[in-house]
């Protein structure tokens, strides 16, 4: 169900085939730009990514293409897209998967687009931890730098370590139809960081204060199960059985 | 009592209410779908379903009590609402929402998405299909039995209604059961998943099979009633 794409020693790419890559070109900056797909040719080289691809189109083919990226190896979250109809990373998606050769590369849907792939994650991320208030809230008087910090149970690190791998890159957001129609819904990504403080002993937020922020329309309650989050993650995060952790949590409040 | 109904938990209510409703009326329309079914097993069986669920064994006469069945219409009325109400709320609802809707299914492949459209289509057959088979059946439930239904079903024409709505409910009920066993977290593994959906599309088959089966069953006792 989840596509995972982990290169092995036989992911070569097979010498000699030749790419066509489709790419949405669209400068919102420049006058009178209108979006259009255009089409590229290259040749595929072993151990080929989409991010290799497209950093050799832009410097031999095309200079003003557009996209992001920073680490290229699935750490940063800048180089997510939407190639042939699956949001994901670039850097973490090889040639070799496209049997056809044909590659049709978007931006991701629901975010303010920057230019051709690169879209504004970093805004959206940022509003959303201001508005989730995604930060440890510690609890009443445990804010003395003099007092012996206390050691977390291990289980429960490793479950906060669990959700703290999402990397921001919004393949959740954009794979998801309920956050694409209802705006202010917060998303798979909203409700993951929420729940890490949730599970977080030394958070000093109540289950009250958490119904108070994600208990309606736009928070766990919006969630439609579409599992697009799910099947998209390319962190393989454990969306659906914490989306359903917080409903349960929440729902449970009405006892 | 002021305490416990806590507006301000207004969504948890509706969310709950939608899934524990959607649960009942899915045990009750299968339920339903085999007790319909015993035409299959002669004119005799059915009559005697029809009767038992008419509570015939209570009554000195053996004829039972036909209201207890527009009883079970009203009742089946009332947990549609409690369903359709909050299940309403999350549907496209403005033209915005139904483009962006579109667009998305129309840029991002993706499975689980594709059901639940279908989930919303075949909600809003229901929605328009389920009161009128409410109707026919709840104001004259005297008539239901081999003939009495064979004639409704084939003379006037009601299979015209059944149909639609026999495919619409029995997709929407196994996906709905889907979802729900996902939404509040039963199924664990994405294994589960897997199978689930699975299951999921036999139930489907298997009583869009018998539905249409039961509804070919009544076909020889159409002409017998007047």
């Amino acid at each position: 169900m989840t596509t995972r794409l982990i290169p092995t020693v036989t992911d070569t790419g097979s010498a000699g085939r030749r790419l066509t890559f489709n790419i949405f070109r669209f400068d919102p900056q420049e006058n009178g730009d209108k979006p259009k797909m255009v089409s590229y040719s290259l040749d595929e080289t072993p151990g080929m990514t989409i991010f290799i691809a497209l950093n050799r189109l832009r410097d031999e083919q095309d200079s003003s293409l557009q996209f992001d990226f920073v680490c290229r190896a699935g750490i940063c979250g800048s180089c997510a897209m939407v190639i042939n109809g699956l949001p994901t990373l670039a850097c973490r998606t090889l040639t070799t998967r496209y049997p056809k050769g044909e590659i049709t590369l978007m931006p991701l849907p629901g975010f303010e687009l920057i230019g051709d792939l690169s879209v504004n994650t970093g805004k959206f991320m940022r509003q959303l931890a201001e508005r989730l208030q995604l930060w440890l809230h510690p609890r009443e008087g445990e804010q003395s730098i003099h007092a012996l910090e206390q050691a977390m149970d291990p289980d429960e690190a490793a479950r906060l370590y669990e959700l703290e791998r999402c990397v921001e890159c919004g393949v959740c957001v954009s794979a998801c139809a309920t956050k694409q129609m209802r705006d202010t819904f917060v998303g798979a990504v909203g409700l993951m960081k929420i729940a890490r403080f949730e599970l977080d002993s030394r958070d000093g937020r109540s289950v009250e204060d958490f119904y108070h922020v994600i208990g309606n329309q736009d928070g766990v309650f919006g969630c439609m199960t579409l599992l697009g989050c799910q099947d998209n993650c390319p962190k393989d995060l454990p969306h659906m059985q914490q989306i359903a952790y917080l409903r349960r949590k929440m729902a449970m409040t009405l006892l | 009592m002021a305490k416990r109904l806590n507006l301000t938990k207004w969504y948890a209510y509706l969310d709950v209410c939608q899934s524990l409703s959607g649960v009942l009326l899915a045990v009750f329309l299968w339920t339903h779908l085999l007790l319909v079914s015993s035409i299959l097993l002669g004119g005799e069986a059915m009559a005697w379903v029809a009767r038992t669920m008419e509570l015939s064994f209570l009554s000195a006469d053996g004829q039972g009590y036909p209201w207890v069945v527009s009883l079970i219409a009203i009742g089946v009325a009332g947990l549609a609402l409690v369903h359709a109400v909050p299940a309403l709320q999350k549907m496209p609802l403005t033209l915005r929402q139904h483009a962006a809707l579109r667009t998305q299914m129309h840029s991002i492949d993706h499975g689980d998405t594709r059901l639940w459209y279908w989930q919303a289509l075949t909600g809003g057959v229901i929605l328009l299909l389920l009161p009128v088979h409410l109707w026919l059946i709840g104001s004259a439930p005297e008539t239901i039995g081999p003939q009495g239904s064979g004639h409704r079903i084939w003379a006037q024409g009601a299979w015209l209604l059944y149909l639609p709505l026999l495919l619409a409910v029995e997709l929407h009920a196994a996906i709905g059961i889907y979802r729900v066993v996902l939404k509040w977290g039963a199924a664990r593994g994405l294994d589960t998943r897997i199978w689930l959906k699975k299951l999921k599309t036999l139930v489907s088959l298997l009583f869009i099979a018998i539905g249409l089966a039961s509804l070919l069953a009544f076909l020889p006792y159409a002409p017998l009633a007047g």
